[in-house]
């Protein structure tokens, strides 16, 4: 109808009637139908949104701690544990007086909390009498005794790993710990990272994104570092280090490359990833095969590997996977990340900034509903860069790549600490009991073995078991 | 009876074109305020081409640039509101091309330039926008709420007196 043809009509008939009406307003339900979507939208999104529940801290019961190992460690997890509610800091122990125990007595000071400062750990536990739980950041050789003595003391134990370097020691600590009824959680900190979490509830066990695995392989690589020094004036006293275990101040910082004090870095840096693969492949080894040696640094002052690679063997119900786990600490190519690669897709995860992501095999069901739930990012399209040549008929197409939607900023080990601290409140469950740390001991100290071994060494499911 | 038919369809065909088009416009800008904290700065910084120093400009001024975030979500919901319903439609859709022309000129899909906003698709010289643009001009040059709109009672409403 045109202008003219509407004037017209005004003119005959200038009245607005029903009809005309109703014809007027005719397009105004889409309104409804745009409220109605509009208002789904936004359930989703607050569904896909909603925070979960945290423990409201006025409620938390205030717990008294004591700190033994104030290194370079004891530090990291101090701050952490500055940053979470409902602690009171008790006790510091190091034999390093000058340096580390006056400076964690320090920084803890300035957060309000004056510290008594101890050399030895029997004498702390002799003196502290209202304690709930210790942390333990001491060399490995020390971890067993120290986390043994504070157990039968009453006391919860927080220890970092390596839980000992010995298997007797990791033995002894966790029946000190079912003996005394006292809870144990080893420093394994991936194991209460929300973003490993997502990846393993979520992602490996719900979705199944990854089919049925059959590889995993993982790595930390360091660049050369000089060996740690110390500034003269604030060495410790030879009887005093050779009381607690070192023959100099040389090995006293750089005990983790020292046979019987450390593990090396196969243990320092491996042992944390190499728990990942146990629990993601929710598995044990049936062997290990490993290369390494002190390829690099001087063999005097090193006498761990500074070069390792391993492979391990895995067989789960799905079928056997095979893992391979290296770390170089002369060069530092791609740093540190695990890698788990099935038949449907990979995950590629790091406890470095956030790192990480999942490619959907080119084979595998649409993901779309992993998304639309939030599971993951909606993907990247992988394989539209320009390029000239022709995909060969042996190359599969670059997989899509999707973002692990968790963002995680806290400090890495603040979750693990958390989950400790509220198991002993009674309101969680450890993520790294003691038996889990010994599983991962045994996992992890048997490469070593099989280096020096020089062949593949098979584990028993017996040698899991306490 | 067959022109009348063809007529008919062709009545149809713009009532959906503007309720759809009103519909993009309304969501643009209800999702921007419910957003709470959306700005035009990352789309403005990175324009491009010779009125480049005019949005640069508008962002550089953080008066100026909440007037343009306000003017922006207000201008997209009520040109919407008025392309669903047809109320004022001509006045609307204009207001409508105006406002896409606006978007165009910050970041025109030209040779040679490259945005780090990605766009979903592939564009030269003609991009979304431009057909958007044409599309309203469509619904400026035919009668798309005369019949099927609230401009069918305003007009009645204002040749009675």
């Amino acid at each position: 109808m045109t202008d003219k043809q509407n004037k017209d009509k005004n003119k005959q008939n200038p009245s607005i009637d029903r009809r005309d009406f109703l014809q007027g307003l005719a397009a105004t339900p889409v309104l409804g139908l745009f409220g109605a979507a509009l208002i789904h939208e936004q359930s989703v999104k607050k569904k896909l949104t909603k925070a979960k529940p945290k423990v409201v801290p006025e409620n938390l019961e205030p717990l008294n701690i004591a700190v033994i190992g104030s290194g370079a460690q004891g530090q990291v997890l101090i701050d952490a544990m500055l940053k979470l509610p409902g602690l009171h800091f008790k006790a510091v122990c190091d034999i390093w007086t000058e340096y580390n125990l006056k400076r964690a007595a320090g920084i803890l000071k300035r957060y309000g909390h004056p510290v008594n400062r101890y050399i030895d750990y029997r004498d702390m536990l002799v003196r502290e009498q209202d304690l709930d739980a210790v942390v333990i950041a001491s060399p490995d050789f020390w971890h067993a005794d120290h986390a043994v003595a504070c157990l039968e003391a009453g006391l919860h134990v927080y220890c970092e790993k390596e839980m000992s370097n010995t298997l007797e020691g990791a033995h002894r600590m966790v029946m000190a710990s079912r003996k005394a009824g006292k809870l144990l959680q080893i420093g394994h900190q991936r194991r209460s990272n929300p973003r490993y979490l997502h990846c393993y509830d979520k992602l490996i066990r719900e979705a199944k994104l990854l089919g049925r695995m059959t590889s995993v392989n993982g790595q930390w690589n360091r660049a050369v570092q000089p060996d740690l020094g110390w500034p003269e004036k604030y060495a410790i006293q030879p009887d005093i280090l050779r009381k607690y275990g070192f023959d100099s101040m040389h090995q006293f910082r750089n005990w983790r490359w020292f046979k019987n004090l450390g593990g090396g870095p196969i243990v320092d840096l491996g042992s944390h990833q190499i728990d990942i693969y146990n629990w993601f492949l929710k598995a044990r080894p049936k062997s290990v095969l490993a290369s390494g040696g002190t390829d690099y640094y001087d063999p005097a002052a090193h006498e761990w590997y500074d070069t390792v690679l391993a492979i391990y063997e895995y067989e789960t119900p799905a079928g056997t996977v095979r893992a391979f786990y290296q770390t170089l600490t002369s060069n530092s190519s791609e740093g540190y990340f695990e890698n788990f690669l099935g038949d449907e897709g990979t995950l590629h995860i790091s406890e470095s900034s956030n790192r990480g992501g999942v490619y959907r095999e080119p084979n595998a069901p649409q993901w779309d509903e992993w998304v639309r739930l939030g599971y993951l990012s909606a993907p990247e399209k992988a394989g539209t860069q320009a390029t000239s040549a022709v995909l060969d008929v042996r190359e599969t197409i670059a997989p899509d790549r999707h973002d692990i939607p968790i963002v995680f900023t806290d400090p890495y080990h603040m979750p693990h600490l958390e989950n400790f601290f509220n198991t002993v409140r009674g309101l969680d469950t450890l993520n790294c009991p003691a038996e889990t740390g010994y599983e991962t001991a045994v996992t992890v100290l048997k490469v070593n073995e099989a280096v020096k071994a020089g062949k593949q060494l098979a584990f028993s499911e017996q040698d899991f078991l306490i | 009876m067959q022109i009348k038919e063809s007529q008919k369809l062709q009545t149809c065909a713009l009532v959906i074109l503007r309720i759809l088009i009103g519909w993009h416009f309304l969501y643009e800008g209800v999702a921007k305020l419910l957003k709470g904290n959306w700005s035009a700065a990352g789309f403005l910084s990175q324009s491009k081409w010779i009125l480049s120093p005019v949005f640069q400009w508008m962002v550089s001024n953080e008066t100026v640039l909440n007037l343009v975030n306000q003017m922006n979500i207000w201008g997209l919901i009520l040109i919407g509101l008025g392309l669903i319903t047809g109320t004022f439609t001509r006045i609307a859709a204009a207001a409508g091309m105006a406002l896409i022309f606006l978007y165009y000129l910050c970041n025109p899909p030209l040779a040679g330039l490259f945005y780090s906003i990605p766009s979903e698709g592939n564009y030269l010289i003609v991009n979304k926008n431009v057909v958007e643009m044409a599309a309203l001009f469509v619904l400026i040059v035919f009668p798309a709420a005369r019949n099927w709109g609230i401009d069918h009672i305003l007009v009645r409403m204002f040749r009675r007196s």
